[in-house]
């Protein structure tokens, strides 16, 4: 026993070398295995983070924070995280998964959700995504009245600017005026909430319901003439016509979009009926103004006795409107290599917003005969579409496919005559006082049905071959127009034609090659009897009985380019080719050419495109790339500068009549070219394991540069071109501008699940824009009321830190 | 002895405590998976959940150079789904991939390759119809014959599936995508005017369906005008006053990836006004470098700017151009 006791004495002993031993090497392994699991999880599993700092900003620019919340120079908080969770994690057996975010939650750009599901099974979600868009912080006014108010009024000492000069002139405003000025803020601000769901009650059959309420504030900058009218409320006074203002209009504006879809798929078919519904409706059904403007006042008049009493003026808004859809769609496979697909819908788009009624606006003093035909428009637009597509694998190589669609607008609004008080002050006839005008509405209804026959032959197994051919055909018309306005549109159906063939190659050693040429012809079918009635104003008496301005009012022989006969070519290529496991080049190009037929308007077009971009992957945690686009553009205008006798001579009972009398007069001709040329150039590179693994870095280098030119020659007088005379001809300045960026972007990993955020952004715009001398004091035109509005250059920067925390 | 003994017992107390404390962190530290997979451990698989995927991740491990694995974190994760796939549902048996071929070098390819590496890809036809066996309908109603599908783009060249953040479906990276191929637009984001795109707050597919349309340029709408009036539809009406070519084409002016005249317009009034009007008002006149500015100017000319011309041009007055509700807005001024 004792024996035995020794034995088991010395066995204990093994057993605690064993153990220590064991100890020393196979827990260290446990450990490591320990550390797999980790890294399996970590990519079994999301990771989650909860990011927090502050954005430096050095400078205030509404252009650099147009929409990005980092308009204000100074401080911003950096608000994000990214929380995930669920069963259905790790490849187990659950289904549940969930999340929560935020980004940029200290900017006006912030955005947040949840979201919820059972997959397989129910999805809810809802966001909440906040966007404010910045449009000027130099604009200066002296209206009074808050951004995305309705009402502004002139301080009561701010007086009156008075006569329009002879020759061109600036405005000249004096101490009292200009002490009125002041900035604001101008810009918009949409919050967008939305709620969606789905529900699949089995494999074959689910419905999905989403809803999202837009939300928008503050306003934007419209242009407004003034009236030189009669100001009925103020008891006198005539106020000078198409003086002009720089208003901030309302957008105090809502949008509930629903959209219902109930999803049935089977073995060969599928089938979704879905209903859409939009309803806008705006806070403000006007907006007024004061007016300052005023015949027979010195040029920059002060009150004196009596006090100022201003013209005010009404501008509409946007009518609340509604739109509600029904919509199928759904698909059939006849076979594995026979299948066709398709959709019809049905919208009703109706707006009945009551007409503004007032001063200024109706003309109350007029006969009853001549009030409103109607209170409000009681609009309705019927839309309708239908597309269906067969599409057939012939044999292994060919493929065939045969499309058609439709797309219908059909305007049923009522058409009426409407008199209303002239903005130029203009007018008066017999049957009118002077300053009324006359016109009917034209309810634009338009319809569009597409042909398209496609076949793809691949030539063998790297080549192919496709050759496509559309033809479009759209037709436009007026429902119940008033007479004598039975014709509404000067082109009232084109049809076109497109042939194209495509070529495209993909080698076994990375080389893809791609080219395509189109050709496009488009005929017009012309109306030129038609009067449009937004043209044809001149009718200043009620009863007539025969159009009297064809053509829509345009010099013989102009067509509208979006309406008239025209010739496209276009061509298009692309090459790629993965030159080495780490190199891809990439070479795109495209060439446009339109020729229009008419004799004068839009006389051609040529744009021309080139891509070039190149990837290189030094190695697994290091990337380049870089890029080059180059864009030009030019179209040739030709139009007419007069119609040679008078507005008399334009109002031929026809067209033919109108020709007969008036030749097309090539002294009166005169050309415009715009050129639009665009270039873009970026580097990127990004780094993950620097600095022992522990630095991550983006980098990222743009520059563009773009340039719009116009030039206008004179083809009949060209004396008037001289130097200092370029009223009529000579090229415009430039309109140019310049953006550079440059960011930063990194993290460094303190700990295993901490990490600092760092960021460096600078950016530089370099706007020169002809567009704001039209209202800088000092060079705006008497008849502007400057605002001061600077280009928006600027150059910022942007430093950011911030602390991220992950876990799982 | 006995001092050894008590140093190899003490070796082994240490020992022992030591990697009871390794254990017990690293225990620490997979605690929430460990939860979390107690959770799943008690959830009934499903028939997707057999594990069939277990023949593919014992190769393709966590050691692959692009992590595989991490589809666990998406949608084809989700194994207590019944629909979800195994790798073989996409890449199909693959069983020469599985068994390998004695007569060759490395293994063969598995039956469908999504991504030129050591293996060739597969045709894009075979490549998204092995995605659309499943996915179709609602979206992709219209996939076949669409552009990408007619262009040899199958999903797998937009969407990574085994990643767990998809770019294709976020936000903030959308474009990056899109942009690979789509390089004007890239350009054009860059200009002076854009949508928000930079700033991920419109991106492409809130225009666009890249699945397949039935309008044009793949929009999500069958009409360009339907389309832009899901976000503008203060500019749907209709209108008392309407402007032809705004109830046809929003792109008749616009031009909606990036412009250098604002707001993402084709062309500047008069310029622009003047390629449809030539007769009313000044739609006939020629506008030259004084009507401008001064920045052309000759020194010691005239430069006072024309209001017709410079700033909104025609649209100083003509302010409603998408149309007028107002009795007297027949000219689109009010």
């Amino acid at each position: 026993m004792e024996t035995c006791n020794e034995k088991m004495k010395i066995s204990l002993m093994a057993l605690a070398v064993q153990g220590a031993l064991t100890a020393m090497f196979a827990l260290p392994l446990a450990a490591y295995a320990a550390d797999e699991s980790e890294e399996l999880a970590a990519l079994k599993r999301p990771t989650n983070s909860v990011e927090i700092g502050v954005d430096g900003v050095s400078k205030k620019s509404a252009k650099f924070g147009e929409y990005t919340g980092l308009d204000k120079s100074g401080a911003k908080l950096i608000g994000n995280f990214d929380i995930r969770g669920g069963n259905a994690y790790d490849g187990g057996g659950g289904t549940t998964r969930w999340s929560i975010n935020g980004r940029d939650l200290g900017l006006t750009s912030r955005s947040a959700g949840a979201t919820i599901s059972n997959q397989g099974q129910w999805t809810i979600g809802i966001g909440y995504d906040e966007l404010r868009h910045n449009i000027s912080d130099t604009y200066q006014t002296p209206l009074q009245g808050v951004v995305g108010g309705n009402i502004f009024t002139l301080p009561p000492t701010f007086g009156y600017v008075g006569a329009q000069p002879l020759a061109p002139a600036t405005v000249t405003l004096d101490a009292t005026k200009l002490g009125a000025f002041h900035t604001v803020d101008v810009g918009t601000t949409r919050k967008n909430t939305s709620f969606n769901a789905g529900y699949n009650f089995n494999p074959q059959l689910s419905v999905q319901f989403g809803y999202n309420r837009l939300k928008q504030s503050g306003a934007k900058l419209m242009g407004s003439g003034t009236l030189g009218t009669k100001d009925v409320a103020a008891g006198g006074g005539t106020w000078r016509a198409e003086a002009i203002s720089i208003l901030m209009n309302p957008t105090n504006y809502q949008t509930n979009n629903i959209d219902l879809a109930l999803n049935w798929i089977g073995d060969k078919g599928h089938l979704t009926g879905s209903y859409y519904s939009s309803r806008f409706s705006n806070g403000y059904d006007r907006f007024t103004w004061e007016n300052a403007y005023k015949s027979g006042a010195a040029v920059s008049a002060p009150c004196g006795f009596p006090p100022c009493t201003y013209q005010t003026t009404t501008m509409s808004t946007a009518p609340n409107n509604d739109f509600h859809q029904l919509n199928v769609s759904g698909g059939y496979a006849f076979s594995s290599s026979t299948k066709l697909a398709g959709g019809i819908s049905y919208g009703r788009n109706t707006q009945n917003a009551a007409f503004l009624t007032g001063n200024l606006t109706t003309v109350p003093e007029i006969p009853a005969a001549f009030i409103l035909p109607q209170v409000s428009l009681n609009g309705l637009v019927v839309t309708r579409h239908a597309d269906l597509k067969l599409t057939h694998q012939a044999t292994k190589d060919l493929a065939l496919s045969a499309g058609f669609k439709l797309n219908e607008r059909d305007n049923r609004s009522p058409a009426n005559i409407y008199q209303y008080w002239a903005l130029n002050g203009n007018g008066g006839t017999v049957a009118l006082p002077a300053g009324i005008d006359v016109a009917t509405n034209a309810p634009y209804s338009n319809k569009k049905t597409e042909l398209e026959l496609a076949g793809d032959y691949r030539l063998d197994k790297r080549q192919s071959l496709r050759l496509a051919y559309v033809h479009e055909k759209i037709s436009r018309w007026c429902n119940g127009m008033v007479l004598p306005y039975s014709n509404c549109v000067v082109v009232p159906s084109n049809s076109e034609d497109r042939l194209g063939l495509s070529y495209r190659l993909r080698t076994a050693d990375g080389v893809g090659f791609n080219a395509s040429y189109t050709y496009a012809a488009r005929k017009a079918l012309f109306n030129h009897d038609a009067v449009t009635p937004l043209a044809g104003l001149n009718l200043n008496v009620v009863a007539v009985t025969l159009p009297t301005d064809v053509n829509a009012q345009d010099y013989p022989g102009f067509a509208a380019h979006i309406y008239d006969s025209r010739r496209q070519h276009l061509l298009k290529a692309a090459a790629n080719w993965q030159a080495t496991e780490k190199l891809d080049l990439s070479l795109t190009g495209r060439y446009v050419h339109d020729k229009y037929d008419a004799y004068l308007g839009v006389q051609n077009s040529r744009t021309t495109g080139l891509n070039l971009d190149a990837t290189y992957s030094r190695a697994e945690n290091a990337s380049y790339s870089a890029y080059m686009s180059w864009q030009r553009s030019r179209r040739d205008l030709r139009s007419g500068l007069s119609v040679p006798a008078n507005a008399a001579a334009n109002a031929g009972p026809s067209y033919a009549a109108l020709l007969a009398s008036v030749a097309l007069n090539p002294l009166s001709i005169w050309s415009n070219q715009l050129t639009d040329n665009g270039s873009a150039i970026g580097i990127r590179s990004k780094h993950t394991g620097l600095m022992n693994g522990k630095l991550e870095l983006d980098g990222d280098l743009s520059y563009s540069f773009d340039t719009t030119g116009y030039a206008t020659q004179l083809q009949y007088v060209s004396a008037q071109c001289s130097p200092t005379n370029m009223t009529a001809c000579g090229a415009l300045p430039d309109i140019k501008s310049r953006l550079l960026t440059l960011k930063l972007i990194g993290s460094y990993q303190l700990n295993k699940s901490d990490k600092l955020g760092l960021g460096l952004i600078h950016q530089k715009l370099t706007a020169d824009d002809y567009f704001y001398n039209a209202y800088l004091y000092g060079s705006a035109p008497l008849r502007i009321m400057p605002t001061n509005q600077q280009s928006g250059s600027y150059s910022a920067n942007v430093v950011a830190v911030s602390y991220i925390h992950t876990f799982r | 002895m006995n001092r050894i003994r008590r140093y190899l017992a003490a070796c082994m107390l240490i020992g022992g405590l030591g990697v009871s404390a390794t254990l017990w962190a690293a225990d620490e530290a997979r605690a929430p998976a460990a939860s979390v997979g107690a959770a799943t451990a008690k959830a009934t698989p499903a028939p997707a959940a057999a594990g069939k995927e277990a023949i593919c991740t014992k190769c393709h491990d966590e050691n692959e150079p692009t992590p595989l694995l991490s589809f666990y974190q998406t949608k084809h994760g989700v194994k207590g789904d019944p629909r979800t796939p195994t790798c073989q549902t996409c890449h199909g048996e693959s069983e020469k991939h599985l068994k390998g071929d004695p007569n060759i070098k490395g293994r063969p390819a598995t039956d469908v390759v999504y991504k030129k590496g050591a293996f060739a890809a597969s045709d894009d036809k075979v490549r998204a119809g092995q995605c659309l066996t499943c996915h179709k309908g609602t979206n992709r109603t219209r996939w076949e014959g669409g552009q990408h599908d007619a262009n040899g783009v199958a999903c797998n060249d937009c969407h990574k599936v085994h990643q767990p953040a998809d770019k294709v479906l976020s936000k903030k990276a959308q474009t990056e995508v899109c942009f690979t191929c789509h390089k004007e637009q890239r350009a054009q984001s860059h200009k002076i005017s854009t949508h928000p795109i930079d700033a991920g707050k419109v991106v492409c597919s809130d225009c666009h369906n890249p699945h397949g349309s039935a309008g044009p340029k793949l929009l999500k709408k069958a009409t360009v005008t339907e389309t832009c009036f899901t976000c503008h539809a203060e500019k749907r009406g209709p209108f008392l006053w309407e402007h032809q070519p705004v109830t046809e084409d929003c792109a008749n002016c616009h031009t909606p990836h990036g412009s250098n005249i604002s707001p993402l317009l084709k062309s500047r009034a008069p310029f622009l006004c003047q390629e449809c009007h030539d007769g009313p008002h000044n739609s006939k006149t020629p506008y030259g470098a004084l009507s401008g500015g001064f920045q052309a100017v000759p020194p010691g000319s005239l430069a006072v700017p024309n209001e017709n011309a410079a700033g909104r041009g025609c649209i100083n007055c003509h302010s409603m151009v998408h149309g007028s509700n107002h009795p007297a807005g027949a000219l689109l001024h009010r």
